[in-house]
């Protein structure tokens, strides 16, 4: 396996990963800028409606007619909020060609197909299609409205929204329903090659590629060739947290018909160490990583209170969300179980072996993230938004490198910030 | 060891079935660091009823049992619990149970064989007490709890309460609160001893192994078992209808959900053509309502359907039924289209390209399965417990003729046999 990566002009990389433990060949291009409340809704709706038709495959139905042909080549794409940038995702996998039953150039014609859709959209008048515009419109406010129906993620979202009120990150990822009735084709369009201009582009071909001269079919590519070069305003990941002041706890609670409760709290990890992250990341581990953690200890195996308990730590926004479905009524009993385990981690109760469970749990991880072709592009993309360059030895190696201490010390500048229940 | 392969994809499967009846699949996958093990048993939660082969007792027992004693396997008697124990080793553990098996397994880079001792000494030593099972009995409610709030899965068991009267499939595979609630150490007891026994266990591995040493490990590692003779599942009589065909319910959703059901009656009937069957109906599905069909194209412009429905044909010995699943505000639309194009199919026969152009893209999926090692274990145990070899839906592709496709299209896709189950909004 090797990783290499290349500036094709400013603003505009490709990232080589050569491995040969895949069936497929996996290319994809990522679009970021920073996240909006005036944009976010147009940038989900572009992600849609791309994917209705290039100048070249007219519609979805040609589109994917062609990607059947090519033993069901899979085209995705979707948005994200990477800390707090807006990414728009493009995938397109294929089988390697090794695999087919007879001989063909999948590969140049996959990323023919993948630059087409993102790059040369079809136009009609100066804008979209506008039958597409419409349609997507519609489909973006059923999924904007879709939030609610599953409730676990539905509290998530809902307690980073209270917890980021004010700043990009508690915006929501596909957008408001408000804001899309103000958008139509041509206008967005006109925004669309603002987008294409500015944001940060980078490249990823994952796959037996070696003797294909991926870079040079990428160059050559007739969309690619005509983008400009640009300093890109995408906003870098910070490597330590931004230190700031502890508040009250905030309780928000919300009503809906459920038979559980979902409990989340959102916590602010406030310690700028070097190294910071990765302390976070221990942290969260022992507090809520996985089955021998203290949540999942403490709240479900001692308590029985929950089926499930654990937390989640978000690095680039330095926050951890510790979450469980519980019975409405014991609400009172679950949260007090939380603090304790909170407690407990500022106090120093916790082992070496604790530590040592935790930091194994993290490492074998990472170690596998090779085994799977898009968390590996994954990784290598957010260190790129982080523009530090950390080979999988050596982020293992400052996993291994937390102390006791450092835990205990970042436990005590950890704080609750919100707490949000979904109940009836 | 026997050797099954499979050329096409340049992978192999090292079978063999242990004196004490265990049978042991393992698939080598040499560039890879992650390894991935699955130990399975062939009790799920349609298995309620049933003859223990020692006693002849017959027993038939509460709802959700073969998913709690999974929850229970990994308690020890020294008070340690085998899931922590596998996390402490860095390696990713879980366990599961389906309709048909049920599974424990781990996932790991290293530390594989430290983990393979925990794995098969705490699947080989049950250890119940009436004060660990009235404790599960609170955590697993919150796991019913949990789904019952989920709309997809009320959508599913409505589904299967249209197309099967008496069938345990349409029995929650949790149980229900006051089902589980009758769970005692002594019927977990009962189905341990009968279901647990290596003549109906299966393990599939998959990594960087060398079989034979492997297996020798494996080996090492079980302890030896009485033999019992052949458990006698108790199932109702097969039906040849369905029960309703149409149910719904209302749940707290922004959009009405759907799940367009066809019972297949004949099944696994003809068992030697299974796979070829399974994959024309993956083709049929796929040119039905598939992403590049015609009525995907015209529901998705009208605004009927938001994005590709899921596409599903589950079957075993007891029942076989293919589901068709999505949102739309119109479910009754959607069913309609479903309904008219397979008439329309059946009486001017399948379109020739369209017929390529999909086997192609099935075939592509299959061979997209060999990624992971994950999967490909799952797979392994989980069609072997069919009696199925998983490299047939590779090598058998090619003999899945557009005449047969036809043929199927015809047995199973009844309009006499066709249900819907609807979510509406609150």
């Amino acid at each position: 396996m090797y990783y290499e990566k290349k500036e094709l002009k400013k603003g505009i990389t490709i990232h080589q990963i050569n491995t040969n433990k895949f069936k497929t060949n996996l290319f994809s291009v990522f679009l970021a800028i920073p996240l909006e409340r005036e944009n976010v809704t147009k940038n989900a709706l572009i992600a849609a409606v791309l994917r209705r038709g290039t100048q070249n495959l007219k519609s979805q139905d040609e589109i994917s007619k062609k990607l059947e042909e090519m033993y069901g080549a899979s085209f995705d794409c979707g948005i994200e909020k990477t800390g707090d940038n807006h990414i728009l995702k493009f995938y397109l996998e294929s089988i390697s060609e090794e695999f087919l039953p007879e001989k063909e150039e999948l590969s140049k014609k996959c990323l023919q197909i993948l630059f087409d859709i993102i790059l040369n959209p079809l136009i009609e008048n100066d804008g979209f299609k506008e039958e597409y515009i419409e349609s997507e419109k519609r489909n973006l406010k059923q999924i904007i409205e879709s939030k609610i129906d599953n409730k676990r993620i539905y509290s998530l979202e809902r307690c980073i929204e209270e917890m980021f009120k004010d700043s990009p990150y508690g915006l929501y990822k596909y957008g408001y329903v408000e804001d899309l009735e103000k958008i139509n084709a041509k206008d967005l369009y006109k925004y669309y090659k603002e987008l294409i201009s500015r944001c940060k582009i980078d490249i990823f071909a994952s796959g037996t590629i070696e003797n294909l001269d991926i870079y040079k079919i990428i160059e050559e590519n007739e969309q690619i060739a005509k983008l400009k070069e640009r300093t890109p305003e995408y906003i870098v990941n910070k490597q330590k947290a931004e230190k700031i002041n502890e508040k009250e706890e905030r309780i928000v609670e919300e009503h809906l018909n459920v038979g559980q409760g979902n409990l989340v709290l959102g916590l602010k990890v406030n310690d700028d160490k070097e190294n910071g992250k990765y302390i976070a990341s221990v942290y969260n581990a022992i507090l809520g990583g996985g089955a021998n953690s203290k949540l999942f200890q403490n709240v479900r195996e001692k308590e029985s209170l929950a089926y499930t308990a654990g937390s989640n730590y978000k690095r680039q926004k330095d926050a951890i969300f510790i979450r469980c479905g519980i019975e409405i009524d014991k609400y009172e009993k679950a949260l007090n179980t939380i603090k304790v385990q909170l407690t407990d981690m500022k106090e120093g109760k916790f082992s070496e072996e604790d530590i040592n469970n935790a930091k194994q749990l993290i490492n074998s991880s990472i170690k596998s993230i090779n085994s799977e072709q898009d968390t590996e592009i994954t990784y290598y993309y957010g260190q790129e938004l982080s523009e530090q360059f950390v080979r999988i030895e050596e982020y293992m190696k400052k996993i291994e490198e937390v102390s006791k201490n450092d835990i205990e010390h970042l436990a005590n500048s950890t704080f609750i910030d919100t707490i949000y229940f979904l109940r009836n | 060891m026997n050797i099954l392969e499979s050329k096409k994809i340049k992978e192999k499967a090292y079978l063999e079935k242990l004196d004490n009846g265990m049978t042991v699949i393992i698939i080598p996958k040499p560039n890879l660091d992650k390894k991935y093990i699955i130990w399975g048993t062939h009790f799920g939660s349609i298995d309620n009823r049933f003859i223990m082969p020692k006693t002849g007792e017959e027993v038939f027992i509460p709802d959700g049992v073969a998913h709690f004693l999974e929850h229970k396997m990994f308690e020890q008697p020294n008070g340690t619990n085998s899931l922590d124990t596998l996390m402490a080793l860095g390696l990713d553990a879980n366990a599961y149970t389906t309709n048909d098996h049920t599974a424990y397994l781990f996932e790991c880079t290293d530390n594989f064989y430290e983990g393979l001792d925990e794995l098969m000494d705490y699947v080989q030593h049950p250890y119940f007490t009436d004060e660990n099972v009235e404790k599960e009995k609170g955590i697993i409610a919150q796991e019913i709890k949990m789904y019952d709030d989920e709309p997809g899965w009320r959508l599913y068991m409505n589904a299967m309460d249209c197309m099967y009267k008496e069938n345990p499939i349409k029995i929650d595979i949790a149980g229900s609160v006051e089902s589980i609630n009758k769970i005692t150490p002594d019927v977990l007891y009962k189905c341990y001893n009968t279901f647990y026994n290596p003549s109906n266990m299966i393990m599939a591995v998959c990594g960087d192994f060398k079989p034979e040493e492997l297996l020798q490990e494996i080996k090492k590692r079980l302890i030896p078992k009485e033999e019992q003779g052949k458990i006698t599942r108790i199932y109702p009589e097969k039906e040849m209808t369905i029960n309703k065909p149409y149910k719904e319910d209302k749940m707290e959703v922004s959009i009405p959900l759907f799940a367009i059901g066809y019972k297949d009656i004949e099944g696994m009937d003809n068992e030697k053509d299974i796979v070829k069957k399974h994959i024309a109906i993956e083709i049929l599905l796929n040119m039905i309502i598939g992403k590049s069909s015609e009525n995907y194209k015209k529901l998705y412009e009208a605004g009927e359907l938001l994005a590709e429905p899921d596409l599903d044909y589950e079957f075993s010995k007891e029942y076989a039924h293919v589901v068709i699943s999505g949102k739309s505000k119109n479910p009754q639309v959607i069913k309609n289209a479903v309904e008219n194009t397979v008439e329309e199919f059946k009486n001017k026969g399948l379109n020739e390209e369209h017929f390529d152009r999909i086997r192609k893209k099935v075939y592509g999926d299959y061979v997209v399965e060999y990624n992971s090692v994950g999967n490909i274990a799952r797979m392994f145990l989980a069609d072997n417990i069919k009696g199925i070899n998983s490299f047939d839906y590779i090598e058998e592709f090619n003999s899945v003729t557009k005449k047969y496709t036809e043929e199927i299209l015809k047995n199973v896709f009844k309009s006499e046999n066709m249900i819907l189950s609807v979510i509406n909004c609150k």
